[in-house]
């Protein structure tokens, strides 16, 4: 038996994964001797399709690559063909699109506390926040009507106004929120239960993290200073900053710390740019087709740094678009710090980059027998073709 | 007592049914209060039930690679287990059915028969969930066994017997609660361990293992495992409270005291994270048997002085 491998599957159907991916874990007793993972279970082909239509129907489509932060992707988007065409939003517009992403920040956070303490089986912190999620989720529904794609943005704009009867609500759940996300840090950096299962557990010591190229909260627990909002700012992010949220320690407990402290950065500039916001119009004119060049566009998504790279070519659709998700650069962490941790802390190691599996997926190739590895330009273009005909 | 008083007791009351339906009742309100203490609405009076009616309805399917006598015959043993232990316990405040020198330990071994078919069953499959949730089960099982004896061992010990109806007898005048706290902390949580309630679910972690052992089973299977531990709710709350509790003498003190106990249970339920396996090993092994252990001494130090 020593020689044999004991292999815990976990996925693509697993009650710790919401969405399918396939990890393999090697077992000796309860100790994970070596991991891997399989992705590419929900390809959409969404940057396919999203060269096949015009940009407006394209922004619809990047805004679904993800369900959680639908914003950040049309936000990205939006950035990039409008540097493209050489237009700018106006600023109130600009108010406008930072605030929605910032409360889907709100959003997002609060889903991720609670999975990952679903996943210590701490069931009563999941159930409390994704309670108080809901508050932040009507908010978004006040504003755009949605709560889960908020099509907020158009192109050259937004779509929504917040009026004073909205900033006013935006205030009254922003408070109710502020006091019970300190509720939630004293419970994570305190619960002496739950801290058994978090505080030195998937320690990621600096150099690793800058080794393995992680990003956002992830990234920020160990100590790297990693934020788009404050390397590069975007949006309003240059009037109205947030503050750097960092921790040194590297293990679980600094990625939920990192996490629940983000969340009052966000309050703090939503406040901010309620009591600031630009007058004006939401919409500037954005050309139908736009000539030939590229543009490189990166926004702090929840999860970390999103990538987006738009290439026009002179017609009314994109020539290349290319995203690159936060979970891709996160991903390869989860494999490194699994070895020599128990079975019983992977689930919290792995939801503990907050994955999102099909957002993540571009691509995959399934090895057949006879099927080459290593495929040229042309030859995966031409499969490309193929598939898609 | 006649033959026909005998098949009563065994196979209607106290024993049976009523004891099975009294064991879906408990998992109820234990399922209930866990979910109003999670600000959940939580199940009808009748879900726990409706889960048997359709389990049993449903097709048991008996996977490749497995011993088919043993996957059919051990839910079985594992539920005449619990509910032989029943027979032997004050349960609804009545004298327990049958009664004789040293029950304490047939019923303790009998309450061990779930857990240990449990891990059987698991152990039985291929799946790989089973089997690691097997080992977490018996390793569990080594790990609260001997401390939830000594438990139960220190009233006996100040009653001067190791049979049931006695120690209760001697229980109902007073609540040994009061002179022996740890053992009752002890009885409690090792309660928890035995029946695989949060913070000692790491055996049925469904974020990592599934459902841990019992992952293969459908059907019949699975709903004699959870009419088994439904029962075996029951008689361990009455053991807690008829011996520390002042006794279960009559209906009412019983349903009052086992359901107060059930509150406590659903209450640390929905409080706490679950502990990885080495963490509950080593929570029995280094605080639970030695506080166990130390009371048990004290125990017999202060019986020998006083006779």
């Amino acid at each position: 038996m020593a020689s044999e491998k004991f292999v815990i599957p976990i996925g693509p159907q697993h009650p710790a994964l919401k969405e399918p991916g396939h990890f393999e874990f090697n077992v000796d007793g309860e100790i994970v001797t070596d991991a891997s993972v399989r992705l590419g279970y929900v390809h959409r082909g969404i940057e396919k399709g999203a060269e096949t239509r015009n940009f407006v129907q394209a922004e619809y489509l990047v805004e679904r690559i993800c369900g959680i932060c639908s914003h950040v992707h049309a936000t990205a988007f939006c950035l990039g063909v409008e540097r493209l065409a050489g237009v700018e939003a106006p600023p109130r517009a600009q108010a406008i699109r930072q605030i929605v992403a910032e409360l889907e920040r709100i959003h997002s956070h609060l889903l991720w506390v609670g999975v990952a303490a679903h996943e210590a089986g701490f069931d009563t912190l999941f159930m409390y926040t994704w309670r108080d999620r809901e508050t932040v989720m009507n908010l978004l529904e006040g504003i755009t009507g949605n709560r889960v794609n908020y099509s907020a943005n158009v192109l050259g704009g937004v779509k929504c106004d917040i009026g004073p009867e909205q900033a006013e609500a935006i205030q009254i759940g922003l408070n109710f929120l502020e006091e019970r996300t300190r509720h939630y840090l004293e419970v994570v950096s305190s619960d002496a239960m739950f801290l058994r299962r978090t505080r030195g557990i998937g320690v990621m010591t600096r150099e690793d993290a800058e080794r393995m190229g992680v990003v956002g909260p992830t990234a920020r627990a160990s100590g790297v200073p990693r934020d788009v909002r404050i390397d590069a700012p975007y949006l309003l992010y240059a009037e109205h900053p947030v503050e750097l949220v960092i921790e040194e320690a590297g293990d679980l407990e600094a990625r939920f710390k990192v996490r629940v402290r983000e969340l009052f950065e966000s309050y703090r500039v939503i406040r901010e740019l309620l009591t600031a916001l630009p007058e004006g119009e939401l919409t500037a004119r954005i050309p139908r087709r736009i000539k030939p060049a590229e543009t490189i566009s990166r926004v702090e998504a929840p999860r970390g740094e999103l990538f987006y790279f738009i290439k026009s070519n002179g017609t009314d659709s994109a020539e290349r678009v290319k995203v690159r998700t936060p979970t891709l650069p996160n991903m390869a962490s989860v494999l490194a710090l699994s070895v020599g941790h128990q079975l019983a802390d992977v689930p919290m190691i792995l939801a503990g980059i907050d994955p999102c599996f099909s957002c993540n997926d571009r691509m995959a190739v399934v090895k057949r027998n006879g099927d080459e590895q290593v495929w040229t330009w042309e030859q995966l273009r031409q499969y490309g073709i193929e598939y898609y005909r | 007592m006649s033959t026909l008083t005998a098949l009563m007791a065994l196979l209607f009351f106290p024993g049976g049914l009523i004891i099975l339906l009294v064991g879906l009742a408990y998992e109820w309100a234990d399922r209930k209060l866990v979910a109003r203490f999670q600000n959940r609405i939580g199940p009808r009076w009748f879900q726990p039930l409706a889960d048997i009616v359709k389990l049993l309805a449903k097709e048991e399917v008996v996977p490749q690679g497995v011993h088919p006598g043993l996957f059919v015959t051990l839910p079985v043993i594992a539920l005449s287990g619990a509910l032989t232990a029943a027979l032997y316990v004050p349960v609804f405040g009545l004298a327990p059915s049958y009664s004789f020198s040293g029950d304490l330990i047939v019923t303790v071994y009998l309450l061990s028969l779930l857990t240990l078919c449990t891990g059987l069953a698991g152990a039985n499959t291929l799946n790989r969930f089973s089997l690691i949730g097997a080992t977490r089960t018996l390793t569990q099982l080594f790990s609260y066994e001997a401390p939830f004896l000594l438990a139960l061992l220190g009233p006996a010990l100040a009653a001067g017997s190791w049979r049931i109806s006695a120690i209760a007898d001697y229980g109902a005048d007073r609540w040994l609660i009061l002179a022996q706290p740890v053992g009752f902390v002890v009885a409690l949580i090792g309660l928890m361990g035995k029946l695989e309630l949060p913070p000692f679910d790491a055996p049925e972690a469904e974020t990592e293992i599934v459902a841990g052992a019992l992952t293969e089973y459908s059907g019949r299977g699975l709903a004699l495992f959870r009419l088994g531990k439904g029962v075996e709710l029951v008689v361990g709350l009455t053991l807690v409270a008829a011996f520390y509790l002042g006794g279960v003498a009559n209906p009412i003190a019983f349903f009052a005291k086992t359901l107060a106990l059930l509150g406590v249970l659903a209450g640390l339920q929905s409080l706490l994270a679950r502990l990885r396996i080495d963490q509950t090993v080593g929570l029995w092994w280094r605080y639970g048997t030695i506080l166990a252990l130390v009371q048990f001494l004290i125990l017999i130090v202060w019986k020998g002085l006083a006779a």
